[in-house]
């Protein structure tokens, strides 16, 4: 059985911990006294994972199985999330390739010839035919690209398809193809409590017109925290929008959930709590830092982003969303979540080198800032780990580095708009409108792997609520004219930063540390 | 894929010293770390090393008492281990004699507050019974890595003790090896002084002893604290008398519980330890008069110094070393009558 998450109190034995800092780490000695969230040990995967896929579609919840909803001549479309999910990129055969070669086993059996596969990239960038290959497998891509394995295309007007809106005036509008079939097949992983569920199809398909609604300042600092979806008010615009959806399209979904973990063997000691590190792990902890200070930037972000996780798939439950999604939650709660007695005048987190949008890409200082501010922080339920008016202590160098094709609203979003502010609600009011509709943007994220122009925006938004929150923010080893850019102070080392935080609060605070990856929730009481 | 801006390029990393001590940090020299206080193991005890929760009480152990093993143990334990303690440490042993009426297997209940604790121990045994002695080793501490565990469990001819008590299933070892005849060494406190003082005895060494009708020879160990403390990999020779007396065997009596039983062999050996501070006479009047202080609970014992202590008032962590590592009297001999 796997131990559950623990909060552990630093005390004279505690060796130094592991702190991720990019595509790099360390082991810092905390002050005697601060808490660390461990989250549970990674659960057992599913041993027979097809047999499992195979029973979830025949005994689906809410719903007849998949074979009675198939029939020759209808348009069946299957929708998949993109490379965003998981963290890092599965190791092959993704869970979706599994799901999806058994659906259309079971469409060929059914004689359906109008099959359509669709990423729920929304303003993602397009996904490139290797990416796509990775999630969906050969066999699935051979048959069916380029023509009938898409990336969804939030600005292709012709097909997007208005439905209606909601009852406060939310405008639900997709991807037509997807609106237009007579069933939809949604095929999600759900990494976090904030994925999956409502956000699926409504957010995955959307367009710019129906996300504007949710992705926005005022919502996201309503969102506390988007990982706990009854007190998101982005989860509320979810459930509004998917509630309209329902009326119109038939959305059978398979949702998955994944163990942690999250690195391969060669680098366990990632995985593994730091006073359990043999010799080994410390040989490999050593290797790895060292060898990670040796190689070339750009050589050491390609090794990275080839690393892929093993993980364990920890559930497979399909049927409608809405009688889905709650037990995929409970799967997730089950690996992530850690009780935590409460607030601390200081939270410190070790941000990775990945995120959701800089998958075999660069992190970028707006991507660090949503990552931390973002993802991190709002990775609890409850109440945030450190109190109003504290302090947030992140480790990243935070280097001033952008991937011009990937990112390119990225960069004059960072060179223009934050040289005048920082201020979410001030940019949203001035700029957004500009980006999301600048020609050059549209034309690079229809034609070219870039991320949308509104893109950045809804980073910064993402951070919003941290903002609002935290008293300071410190990133530990960041490159100090681009934290000052982002509107936050740079610190050398740990005891810098505490001695910068002491001007907040104080020279004796509480301080929790947020062990991560693997990813841990906590539950603040 | 190539970077806007270069103010990336910077290398990661500080020095190689910097991560090594780092490394080293809180861990021992085999790089093991102590299980954090704070970490709630399965059985709601801390302090192990490694997480407490993996089963190391499983490692096989019956090879090495077996004839073959038990001819390469003796070379080791006789021509480089003891050899090696002795020119280091000039132990001085005591109470031998009291052994030569003991037949059949026995436990042997000893303080404990160093590594050196057990070679001294068997190597102060007559050959008799060393070669017939099993040593309980803490599984959490000496069977969590393969190396290790072959080479505790050749040496030492130890098997696997869980020290947190935890219930498992299937028949005791320990309880099978004496019933194979084996005498067993075990040390009652459950790990090594941090300090040099004695403290309480867990109940496992009294049961087992109740159970299999076998006597119990207490052992006090003094000098070891202070010439291979907790962290030291190797024993200095200093100028604290090294001692290891053993006492008479004590026999379980028909009535007797096991909190009974385990309280005689705890006065026993507090009574050993107290000799070398009072001398034998003394310190078998002490006992009979209840005068010795023994370890209750978290409170360690309270051994005769040359500073006061008081029972009920703490005594500081420094005092506790200081006096445990007090240089022997300039005689250098043991004390039979105080004067």
């Amino acid at each position: 059985m796997s131990r559950p998450g623990f909060v552990l109190e630093v005390d004279e034995r505690t060796p130094p911990l592991l702190v991720h800092e990019g595509e790099n780490f360390r082991l810092e000695r905390l002050p005697h006294g601060s808490r660390v969230i461990y989250p549970p040990d990674s659960l057992p995967g599913i041993k027979d994972l097809d047999g499992a896929i195979r029973r979830a579609l025949l005994n689906p919840h809410g719903m007849d199985p998949l074979p009675e909803l198939l029939t020759p001549g209808m348009r069946l479309t299957i929708v998949f999330d993109d490379l965003s999910l998981p963290l890092p990129s599965m190791r092959s055969p993704d869970v979706r390739q599994r799901i999806i070669e058994q659906v259309l086993e079971f469409a060929a059996a059914k004689g359906v010839d109008d099959v359509e596969l669709i990423a729920a990239n929304a303003l993602h960038r397009r996904m490139t035919p290797a990416e796509l290959k990775h999630i969906v497998g050969e066999r699935v891509f051979r048959s069916f690209f380029p023509k009938h394995l898409t990336n969804h295309d939030a600005e292709d007007r012709e097909n997007l398809v208005h439905l209606g809106n909601t009852h406060e005036g939310e405008d639900v509008e997709i991807n037509r193809r997807a609106a237009e079939s007579d069933l939809v097949v949604y095929v999600n992983i759900t990494s976090t409590a904030m994925s999956g569920g409502p956000k699926s199809v409504a957010v995955g398909l959307a367009s710019y017109r129906s996300l504007r609604h949710h992705h926005n300042v005022h919502t996201l600092q309503h969102s506390r925290s988007f990982n706990d979806p009854p007190n998101s008010a982005m989860h509320h615009s979810y459930h509004r929008m998917a509630d309209l959806l329902g009326g119109h399209v038939k959305i059978f979904t398979i949702e998955t959930t994944l163990n942690n973990d999250t690195f391969p063997s060669a680098a366990r000691f990632l995985n593994k709590r730091e006073w359990e590190w043999n010799y080994a792990d410390q040989a490999t902890y050593l290797a790895t830092r060292r060898g990670n200070g040796l190689l070339k930037p750009a050589m050491r972000r390609r090794l990275w982003h080839k690393t892929e996780a093993p993980y364990g798939v920890t559930g497979v439950h399909a049927g409608a969303p809405s009688e889905v999604h709650p037990l995929t939650l409970k799967n997730v709660h089950r690996q992530q979540l850690t009780e935590v007695d409460g607030q601390a005048d200081v939270a410190v987190y070790g941000l990775p080198y990945i995120g959701p949008y800089n998958v075999n890409s660069v992190m970028n200082p707006i991507l660090v800032m949503s990552l931390g501010l973002g993802y991190f922080f709002n990775l609890y339920v409850n109440k945030p780990i450190v109190r109003e008016g504290g302090v947030a202590i992140f480790y990243h160098p935070m280097p001033n580095e952008f991937h011009p094709v990937h990112h390119p609203s990225y960069i004059d979003f960072y060179e223009e708009i934050l040289a005048e502010t920082t201020d979410p609600a001030v940019i949203e009011a001035k700029y957004e409108k500009q980006f999301a509709t600048d020609p050059w943007y549209t034309h690079l994220y229809r034609k070219s792997y870039a991320y949308h122009g509104v893109h950045p925006f809804y980073m910064w938004y993402w951070g919003a609520h941290a903002m609002q929150h935290l008293g300071e923010v410190i990133f530990v080893g960041a490159d100090r004219k681009t934290a000052a850019r982002l509107g936050f102070r740079a610190a050398s080392t740990l005891n810098d930063a505490l001695e910068l935080a002491s001007h907040t609060v104080g020279t004796s605070p509480s301080i929790t540390y947020q062990h991560m990856p693997p990813l841990t929730l906590a539950s603040v009481r | 894929m190539s970077g806007a801006k270069k103010g990336g390029a910077r290398r990661t990393g500080g020095s190689l010293r910097g991560d090594l001590a780092m490394l080293r940090k809180n861990r021992d020299l085999r790089g093991r770390a102590m299980t954090p206080r704070g970490y709630p193991t399965a059985s709601g005890s801390t302090g192990g090393y490694g997480s407490g929760d993996e089963d190391t009480t499983t490692f096989p152990t019956a090879w090495a008492r077996t004839p073959a093993a038990g001819a390469v143990r003796n070379i080791l334990q006789r021509g480089v281990l003891k050899p090696y303690a002795w020119a280091k440490t000039r132990p001085t042993i005591e109470g031998l004699d009291l052994l030569e009426g003991l037949r059949g297997p026995a436990v042997f209940v000893a303080n404990h507050s160093s590594h050196l604790d057990t070679p001294l121990i068997l190597g102060a045994l007559p050959r008799r019974i060393s070669d017939r002695t099993a040593v309980g080793a803490a599984a959490d501490y000496f069977f969590t890595s393969k190396a290790v565990s072959v080479t505790t469990t050749l040496v030492f001819n130890a098997f696997p003790v869980d020290r947190y008590g935890r219930r498992r299933g299937g028949p005791s070892l320990p309880a099978q090896l004496v019933d194979d005849g084996w005498s067993l060494l075990l040390f009652p406190e459950g790990t090594r002084s941090h300090d040099g003082w004695m403290t309480a005895f867990k109940r496992g060494a009294a049961r087992l002893c109740l159970s299999m009708g076998v006597p119990a020879v207490p052992i006090a160990v003094r000098g070891t604290f202070a010439a291979m403390p907790r962290g030291a990999s190797l024993p200095t020779r200093n100028a604290t008398r090294l001692v290891v007396r053993f006492g008479r065997p004590l026999y379980p009596g028909k009535e007797e519980g096991t909190a009974e039983f385990q309280a005689r062999m705890l006065k026993q050996v507090a009574a050993l330890w107290a000799e070398e501070d009072l001398g034998w006479y003394q310190s078998l009047r002490a006992a009979e008069e209840g005068k010795l202080h023994l370890p209750e609970g978290r409170e360690p014992a309270l051994p005769v110094t040359r500073t006061p202590v008081e029972r009920g008032r703490p005594v500081a962590d420094w005092r506790k070393v200081w006096e445990s590592t007090r240089p022997s009297g300039p005689d250098g001999n043991p004390r039979v009558w105080r004067n």
